[in-house]
């Protein structure tokens, strides 16, 4: 299975109210292909699923969808701990695990000496944690996760190598303007708020 | 902690609007962190290491609530990866409330480093903050920093000294 098929896969079986997080790299250039408005990409090395988790909390009633990857988790694995005791019915984290490091020469990483992620996540309590390794296991997992209001964890087995993409055009800054303006939008709320103190007197007031 | 020096850090909290609290436990804040446990008014979420707090805390504010860390000094270092990829790179916001340990007057071996390093490393990390030792600055303090926070985009840390978090000082 190769990872650019489960993002196409992921494109057409997601609302676009989806919220997606997503990892640096080639997984976050894929799916800003896809062009859609709420994904906040770009985090970093053991932060997707933190960011993750604190969005599914933050917005219960909204599908999070989590684009992780093996290297990423592994450096804040405690966080798959602290997703399983917050247990967010509407997170789905997915993990791509390509058993390496692909940006620096697929240097292996420890899922490719028998860590084994799903063992890890059913000992931290995830119950719905499943590893998929061809496509259509990947898309009746995701129809489990999509259909239900379940904390789920994929790990979808993928080989190692990606595809050339077209560098992105926007920074990690745009990202965000542009994520949390959706979420504005949608949720009817205020986000950022630039002038948090004015003078009152000399302002239509606003929300 | 002083006598009023909880109350006056959930007061704070709540009237700079802060609905989401992440925090590792901690034996200076104990007390604190166990009376937001038990408000409605907080969203808590206890994390195993301050830099899962810091993702989960961006998390959250992206999805428009408005997050506080209760940590320690340790939580600093142990968190510089997300502030500055997440909190510097990306502007975003998150108040911290922190015991500030290793200044004069504390008589405990390790904390010394925490003294030597802790406001040196938050300017590295562009983290505006205020130290008060006074129970009746405390409010004002934490609703003041929350404040710019959100007009900044930044990340702002209010400080409590010894004078505040030790009950015999």
């Amino acid at each position: 299975m190769k990872k650019p098929e489960c993002i196409k896969l992921l494109d057409k079986k997601l609302d676009q109210n989806v919220l997606v997080v997503t990892p640096t790299g080639k997984t976050y250039m894929y799916w800003e292909a896809t062009g859609r408005e709420a994904q906040i990409s770009q985090l970093n090395l053991g932060l997707c699923t933190p960011a993750g988790l604190g969005l599914a909390l933050a917005l219960p009633h909204r599908k999070v969808v989590v684009l992780d990857g093996d290297g990423n988790l592994l450096f804040n694995l405690a966080s798959l701990a602290d997703v399983a005791v917050q247990n967010p019915g509407n997170l789905i984290d997915i993990v791509f695990d390509n058993e390496c490091y692909q940006s620096c020469d697929s240097f292996p990483s420890v899922t490719s000496k028998g860590v084994d992620l799903e063992i890890l996540a059913k000992g931290c309590g995830i119950k719905n944690a499943v590893t998929v390794r061809e496509l259509k296991q990947f898309e009746n997992a995701l129809d489990q996760a999509l259909a239900g209001n379940e904390l789920f964890f994929i790990i979808a087995k993928v080989e190692p190598g990606e595809d050339l993409v077209t560098l992105p055009r926007q920074e990690g800054r745009e990202n965000k303007y542009r994520f949390v303006r959706h979420i504005e939008k949608t949720e009817n709320i205020r986000v950022i708020n630039p002038y948090a103190r004015r003078r009152k007197k000399d302002f239509i007031p606003s929300n | 902690m002083k006598e009023g020096a909880v109350e006056a850090i959930v007061t704070g909290l709540k009237e700079a609007g802060i609905n989401f609290i992440s925090m590792l436990p901690d034996s200076d804040f104990t007390d604190t962190q166990k009376a937001v446990m038990a408000d409605k008014d907080f969203k808590c979420v206890p994390v195993s290491n301050e830099s899962i707090g810091f993702g989960v805390c961006a998390g959250a504010w992206l999805g428009g609530r408005k997050p506080a860390l209760l940590i320690t000094t340790d939580g600093i270092m142990a968190s510089a990866f997300p502030l500055t990829t997440l909190n510097m790179q990306k502007n975003i916001p998150v108040l911290m409330v922190i015991p500030y340990r290793g200044r004069l007057g504390d008589g405990i071996w390790f904390m010394g480093p925490m003294g030597a390093t802790t406001e040196p490393i938050l300017k590295d990390l562009q983290v505006a903050y205020t130290v008060i030792s006074k129970v009746e600055e405390i409010t004002a303090a934490i609703k003041n920093a929350q404040l710019s926070a959100e007009a900044w985009l930044r990340p702002t840390a209010v400080l409590l000294t010894g004078e505040i978090i030790f009950e015999e000082a």
